[in-house]
């Protein structure tokens, strides 16, 4: 598939700028891109038979029981710092609902003899692709707001794979996820430069870090943004192991947790990219995969994971913050204390959607910082803005950075010294929006901070 | 056949015909669709415990009240009125009484084994008009509010009016409004129940049923990975 | 010989002014009027020549004629019904046969545009067999009759909206006067059988003012039917208060409570029963313990069981909501089997 512009921007792709700080292309001010050079009506015709593939009863339930209440827009970041009504979730899923109505509901029968509900038109998958990718960040806050139970978010992710198909998604997310399946990593951390950077890492730290072992007990992967912007995590990663003696190893057929497939809505490649890690960790016998600082991964590999396999995965899937706090609870990891206050942002896909909401909690009640809860915290904090491919996604910045000012309010108001995540998107969204606003706090990893603190034996 | 007639008659039939009809096929054409088994390894294996979700969902968190407070009071007071006219109106249950002794030959108190309730007309009177007072207020409230403008289609405005019609010609009937001959006004209140009855399946007032599917599958796969209800 | 008038008629009769005086202030009062019109009436009856009446009975049941005529003793209401010209009504006639079929042409022919004719029964369309007054059938005998009528009076309901004869599946085809007479005036006076003083209201009100009463749109005098039942029943307060007899022997029908969940059909009945009364002024069904059956309403036979309350409808029954569940299933079923369909052939494409 090549890439294009759509109308009425028509523009030449332009090379990726991978030197940057962080993916970029130069212009992003046009509206809409287009993937692939097919007939608008093949576009239409392929985003309808990739959405009713993807339909089934649970779906199908939503979509039948929203009342218009509008209730969800009070839960959305997007509306709540533009109040813009467009930005309302439910309104962003509105062609789909149109298209469920026509082409999979019950009365689709009806509603197509008497075009009761007009077909979706490319105009207006091209007019939503905006509200879809640029001001949905998948968080999933919405999906607690609605009265009726209705979880927004998920028909969001289904939603993107019709839009996929369609060949209408930002460009961005297209490239990363191109990139992803062709090199192995969606931002230049192939195979290779994993490796090399495993063994500088490994001198300049002094940490041994193995790699390709053929049986361990543990298989870790790490997310292309700590690879190439957060090394520090990689080596975090490869202490914590070695300091609690677990038998575990990197493996560069299965490294790479994030996964743009699930982003952008490209199911082939999400399969793909999550195979690769399954498939690592069966051939080393793996008993257990530890996840990376990184949300959307998580949802990938824990919740999705088993279902692209096929049959339940062999191992255990933990997030980092997860296994750690496992090790607390077991008495294992001994913590240095940490005299500070500290507050926490909860990544969504781990916390408010992942479950994982005491886990990051309890190591930092071990690291005996004095936690200073945000409000609102916990399943209903506020997004960092950057989720869900958003922050990846550069004409979105403008919009974006208006919801980071709801992040910097929340954080001031806490007063802690120190703010604390598990996630290492939301931690390059916060890095860049501290950039941009020339804030003066820093969000920390969670998992540095444990490597940072660990008591070691004297021995 | 005069127009009292019509309506209790072949109208009624009718409505009530498409609403079995249409109800059934809504939920069984959705839920006998396809269904995925989730084959991640739950958090926590009692999914429906997330049951809860149905009676949890029915009042938002503290962090959304804020900005949906008008909307849930107003909800809450026009479903209230509604529901409690609708089933506790001794003219309603006499109706209910008697659909039921259709059916099964016996009447209601050997049906369901307690006599059914009544409250006095003052109540129902009272709360009929709050329920009244309610939907205007949302209509108001969809018309001017940015978000409910954007987002609402004819079902939204037409579901109102059939929700509003029986409200307003059920209150007219029972205070015989000046003028109005009594068994027009019955009419009236019949034709536009029926209308609603005939509407209900196809619009949205389907979430009467749909609700507690939706939060119910919400809270179970959510329970399931543990996640926040 | 010059026919005597009303109050020539009366005092012959024994009637006392004072009697009199009464019976035109009550009327006044029944028809809606000030009482200060009561001596206008009274002055005009005295004045009044008797009018010719010619009184048809076709399929009915002489319950009119009886509640008219034997409700109970001597009143002033059977004196003024007596004070018209009676000319034929062959159940009440002393002559038969030729000589009654006689005197009707007679009086037809005397009184030519200026008789009255009232109508009790209705009237047969399909066979004309169905229904003969010395060989001649109803229908015939209507027409002929209403052509010279300056008024008609349909007496009940039967004559006035069909009735019983005109009850589903109405096998003789029986209709109201009013669909047969079309050019003539006709006040429908309801009810099965009618309050006697509402047709002799109606008949002082035609003496008296010379014009026919205010009608409503079913075509009853709006004095009289102008009111539900219900609208002025004694029971009403229970029915505020939601206070309801539930059977015909329980405690709330000992105490007099509403009898709407007992099918009672005061709300839709517009009739004067609640106020006038039955029996002289003695009772009426609802205070006698049993409920309204709208016996005064068009089609009132057809309109349920009369013990069903009238909140309820004429739903269906078990039937009809099984088809309707079986239909409904059916659809869903193969609405979701299409989706399944077209999942399967996108996935296959």
């Amino acid at each position: 598939m090549t890439a294009s512009t759509g109308q009425p921007h028509t523009r030449k792709p332009e090379p990726l700028e991978f030197d940057k700080p962080r993916v970029s292309i130069a212009t992003p001010e046009y509206r809409y891109d287009m993937q692939g050079e097919m007939p608008e009506a093949e576009r239409v015709e392929r985003a309808m038979k990739s959405f009713v593939k993807d339909f089934g009863r649970t779906a199908a339930i939503y979509m039948e029981s929203c009342i218009h209440c509008g209730m969800c827009a009070e839960a959305c970041h997007f509306y709540e710092v533009t109040k813009d009504p467009k930005y309302t979730p439910i309104w962003k899923l509105e062609p789909f609902k149109q298209a469920y109505k026509r082409e999979y509901g019950p009365f689709a029968v009806i509603y197509r003899a008497l075009n009761l509900k007009q077909k979706v038109t490319v105009e207006r998958l091209q007019e939503w692709q905006q509200l879809i990718y640029d001001s949905c960040t998948v968080c999933g806050r919405c999906s607690l707001m609605c009265p009726m139970g209705i979880d927004i978010a998920a028909l969001v992710s289904q939603a993107r794979h019709g839009m996929y198909a369609a060949g209408l998604i930002p460009h961005e997310l297209w490239s990363v996820t191109e990139r992803a399946r062709l090199e192995g990593s969606p931002l230049g951390a192939t195979p290779k430069v994993f490796k090399d950077r495993l063994e500088w890492l490994s001198d300049d730290h002094e940490v041994e870090i193995p790699l390709d072992e053929p049986d361990a007990d543990v298989l870790c992967a790490m997310s292309s943004i700590e690879i190439m912007k957060y090394p520090d995590s990689v080596v975090a990663t490869a202490r914590i192991m070695n300091h609690l003696g677990v038998s575990w190893t990197f493996r560069l057929d299965g490294y790479e947790a994030t996964n743009f497939g699930l982003l952008s809505g490209n199911a082939a490649a999400q399969k793909l990219l999550t195979m690769k890690i399954v498939d690592a960790a069966v051939a080393c016998g793996a008993k257990t995969v530890i996840l990376p600082e990184c949300g959307h991964a998580y949802t990938a590999l824990r919740w999705m994971g088993a279902n692209m396999y096929g049959q339940p995965l062999p191992f255990r899937v933990m997030h980092i913050a997860e296994f750690l706090a496992e090790q607390v609870r077991e008495g294992k990891l001994r913590l240095k204390k940490v005299a500070k206050s500290a507050t926490f942002h909860d990544p969504c896909q781990v916390v408010r959607r992942g479950g994982a909401i005491e886990a990051p909690r309890e190591v930092l009640k071990a690291l005996g910082v004095e936690l200073h809860e945000m409000y609102p915290t916990k399943g209903t904090n506020w997004c960092c803005g950057g989720g869900g491919g958003v922050v990846a996604n550069h004409r979105a910045d403008e919009l974006r950075y208006k919801t980071f000012k709801l992040k910097m309010e929340q954080i001031e108001a806490t007063g802690a010294e120190l703010p604390v995540t598990t996630c290492a998107n939301c931690r390059q969204t916060f890095d860049d929006g501290q950039a941009h606003f020339k804030w003066d706090r820093k969000m920390h990893s969670l998992l540095e901070l444990v490597a940072d603190n660990l008591i070691e034996d004297e021995s | 056949m005069d127009l009292l007639e019509f309506a209790r008659g072949p109208a009624l039939q009718w409505s009530v015909s498409i609403f079995i009809v249409g109800v059934l096929w809504r939920l069984l054409g959705v839920f006998l669709l396809r269904s995925k088994k989730d084959l991640s390894e739950p958090r926590n294996p009692a999914a429906w415990k997330g049951l809860r979700l149905i009676a949890l969902r029915s009042w938002p968190r503290r962090e959304f009240l804020e900005g949906t407070a008008f909307g849930e009071v107003m909800g809450y007071a026009f479903h209230v009125g509604f529901l409690v006219s609708l089933f506790f109106f001794a003219p309603h249950v006499l109706f209910f009484a008697d659909v039921a002794r259709g059916l099964s030959g016996t009447d209601l108190q050997g049906l369901i084994g307690f006599r059914w309730p009544t409250l006095p007309n003052g109540i129902i009177t009272l709360l009929s008009a709050i329920s009244v007072a309610a939907l205007l207020a949302v209509l108001v409230h969809r018309l001017v509010n940015p978000v409910k403008r954007l987002i609402s289609n004819f079902d939204d405005y037409f579901s109102w009016f059939v929700t509003f019609a029986p409200l307003v010609t059920g209150m007219a009937a029972f205070a015989h409004l000046a003028g109005w001959p009594y068994e027009r006004l019955l009419a009236y209140h019949l034709l536009s129940v029926e209308l609603l009855l005939v509407w209900f399946p196809f619009g949205k007032l389907m979430h009467a049923f749909t609700i507690f599917a939706a939060r119910g599958t919400t809270g179970m796969i959510f329970e399931r990975r543990g996640a926040s209800l | 010989m010059s026919a005597p008038s009303v109050g020539e008629f009366l005092r012959s009769r024994g009637v006392t002014r004072r009697d009199f005086m009464s019976f035109c202030a009550s009327t006044a009062t029944l028809l809606g009027l000030p009482p200060s019109l009561a001596a206008r009436i009274a002055t005009a009856l005295e004045q009044a020549r008797r009018p010719s009446v010619i009184w048809l009975p076709f399929q009915e049941c002489t319950g009119c004629t009886e509640s008219i005529t034997r409700a109970h003793g001597a009143t002033l209401e059977q004196l003024i019904f007596d004070a018209i010209s009676l000319d034929y009504q062959h159940t009440l006639q002393a002559a038969a046969g030729d000589a009654a079929e006689h005197a009707r042409a007679q009086a037809m022919k005397d009184n030519h545009g200026r008789y009255l004719l009232i109508v009790d029964g209705s009237i047969p369309t399909g066979n004309a067999g169905y229904s003969t007054i010395a060989g001649h059938d109803n229908l015939t005998m209507l027409k002929e009759a209403a052509e010279g009528a300056a008024a008609i009076i349909a007496l009940g309901t039967c004559a006035a909206y069909g009735g019983i004869p005109g009850a589903a599946p109405n096998p003789t085809g029986a209709v109201p006067v009013g669909e047969i007479v079309k050019d003539k005036p006709i006040v429908n006076v309801p009810g099965c059988p009618p309050i006697p003083v509402v047709i002799t209201g109606v008949l002082v009100q035609y003496l008296t003012f010379g014009k026919l009463p205010e009608l409503d749109a079913l075509g009853r005098p709006r004095a009289f039917y102008g009111q539900t039942i219900h609208d002025r029943c004694y029971r009403r307060p229970f029915y505020e208060r939601g206070q309801f007899a539930e059977t015909f022997d329980d405690e709330g029908a000992r105490r007099g409570w509403c009898l709407y969940k007992l099918g009672c059909r005061g709300p839709t009945t517009y009739n004067a029963c609640a106020t006038v009364k039955w029996n002289n002024g003695t009772s009426f069904p609802i205070e006698a313990g049993h409920g309204c059956i709208g016996c005064s309403e068009p089609g009132f036979w057809d309109k349920g069981g009369l013990y069903q309350p009238l909140s309820t409808g004429r739903w269906g029954d078990a039937r009809t909501v099984g088809t309707a569940v079986g239909v409904g299933a059916a659809l869903g079923i193969a609405s979701a089997a299409l989706a399944r369909k077209r999942q399967r052939d996108a996935e296959g494409g």
